[in-house]
């Protein structure tokens, strides 16, 4: 079974959970889900790298975290929630601009 | 649960300790929380929900690179590599802690029988109307002849545990917790004995207002004798548990083991830190200046709650969300 390379998508984590926090806040699993779901379960994220990638983006002003006491479910939980900032959005935008151009490149190569 | 905890404790063990890195991990513990319980929610066994979490929880280098833990980490790695601490078991600390507490009872009643080893002859002598006789002074010996006994033979028996002291050490989050349990159940007991210990030591000289002069320096030896034999004795058992609470590596996350009460800020620590050691010392002053003992020790009651009422304001609540 062919699986995914983590070196070759590493530079598009932070693409694949911004594009997750354009629709609405979330937090960790539930971003985890939904990367797995999104995919089939074609790629599972783990949950050093998402934290990695929430710290890094948090870092450069792409996302912000805040603590809800309550679920959007309306479970009463302290998690960590992110949301997306403005910044992230235009990181977001020039990220998916690079890959066309890179998968235009690449794909030229695949036979 | 349990698995997962222990997991991610063995993880971080020698990750440094700063408010960065417990942060992370406890969020990474609520993401293996959340996906435990949705996978049992889905119907999956225990152990295949286990296995999945693990599995899929990735690496922490990656997460050291990116919290920009590179140096402490690699530091870690290299202090271990040279001088690696000892991994003490569960019960090792278990019969450590046994041993500690039968010695500290063997080490009090050697230095009680110290201190009242002279009350024999003075009882004696009492007794013969101030006639000395020679079994005063045999008492007197066999008594310091089995306190050197029991001295010796209880650090001889400590002397296999030197290592604990002397070596890097260290012990995992499972027994920190039973240690940490261990104590808890123990800090009443440990208060009273104090209580009791510093108040047979501070009224020892109540039996000369009743007794007669000398038969009253028996008394006061015995009373003496006795708080003292208490106060090694509980002091020795709750600094062992202290002392193997203490034993991880302060700088690293395994250094937060079984730790408690933890204040909201430095000046709460400080304050709580010196609390007991103020209200003695006020207790003290304000009975001899005012020398009135029957009423001055309403301090303690009060002290009591007081100290209660701040433990509760200055607090951080549990971090942890089990």
């Amino acid at each position: 079974m062919v699986e995914i390379s983590s070196d070759v998508i590493r530079g598009y984590n932070d693409t694949i959970i911004l594009s997750i926090l354009m629709n609405e806040p979330s937090y960790g699993y539930e971003i985890s889900k939904q990367i797995k779901q999104i995919t089939d379960g074609k790629y599972v994220i783990k949950e050093t790298t998402l934290y990695s990638a929430f710290t890094r983006m948090e870092k450069n002003g792409y996302i912000e975290s805040f603590v809800a006491s309550q679920d959007l479910e309306g479970n009463s939980k302290k998690r960590t929630y992110y949301r997306i900032t403005e910044a992230g959005r235009e990181f977001y935008k020039a990220k998916c601009a690079e890959w066309e151009l890179t998968k235009d490149v690449v794909e030229k190569f695949i036979r | 649960m349990e698995t997962i905890k222990s997991y991610l404790d063995a993880m971080f063990a020698n990750m440094p300790n700063t408010a960065e890195v417990r942060k992370a991990k406890e969020e990474l513990f609520c993401m293996m929380k959340d996906k435990y319980n949705d996978l049992i929610a889905e119907g999956e066994t225990e152990n295949s929900a286990i296995g999945t979490v693990i599995s899929e929880f990735g690496n922490l280098d990656e997460l050291a690179e990116d919290l920009g833990l590179e140096e402490e980490v690699k530091e870690t790695r290299e202090r271990e590599k040279t001088n690696p601490s000892r991994l003490l078991s569960y019960g090792e600390i278990m019969e450590y802690l046994d041993v500690t507490k039968s010695n500290g009872l063997l080490v009090g009643i050697g230095v009680m029988l110290c201190i009242i080893a002279a009350a024999p002859n003075i009882i004696i002598e009492e007794m013969n109307y101030g006639r000395t006789t020679s079994y005063g002074f045999v008492l007197m010996f066999a008594f310091i002849a089995v306190a050197v006994g029991l001295f010796i033979f209880s650090s001889s028996r400590g002397s296999d545990w030197d290592f604990i002291k002397k070596e890097p050490c260290q012990i995992d989050a499972t027994t920190a917790d039973a240690v940490k349990e261990r104590k808890k159940d123990y800090k009443l007991t440990h208060a009273i004995l104090m209580a009791v210990g510093v108040i047979l030591c501070a009224f020892s000289w109540v039996p000369a207002i009743v007794a007669d002069p000398d038969i009253f320096v028996a008394f006061m030896l015995a009373a003496i004798g006795v708080g003292v034999f208490i106060l090694i004795y509980t002091g020795t058992r709750m600094g062992s548990y202290e002392q193997v609470l203490k034993i991880n590596d302060k700088s690293t996350m395994a250094g937060t083991y079984g730790k408690e009460d933890v204040y909201i800020n430095k000046a709460a620590t400080a304050i709580m830190e010196v609390y007991w050691t103020t209200v003695t010392c006020i207790y003290l002053v304000i009975s001899f200046i005012t020398f009135d003992w029957e009423t001055t020790w309403i301090i303690w009651p009060v002290a009591g709650i007081l100290h209660k009422i701040l433990k509760i304001v200055f607090t951080k609540e549990a971090v942890d969300g089990e």
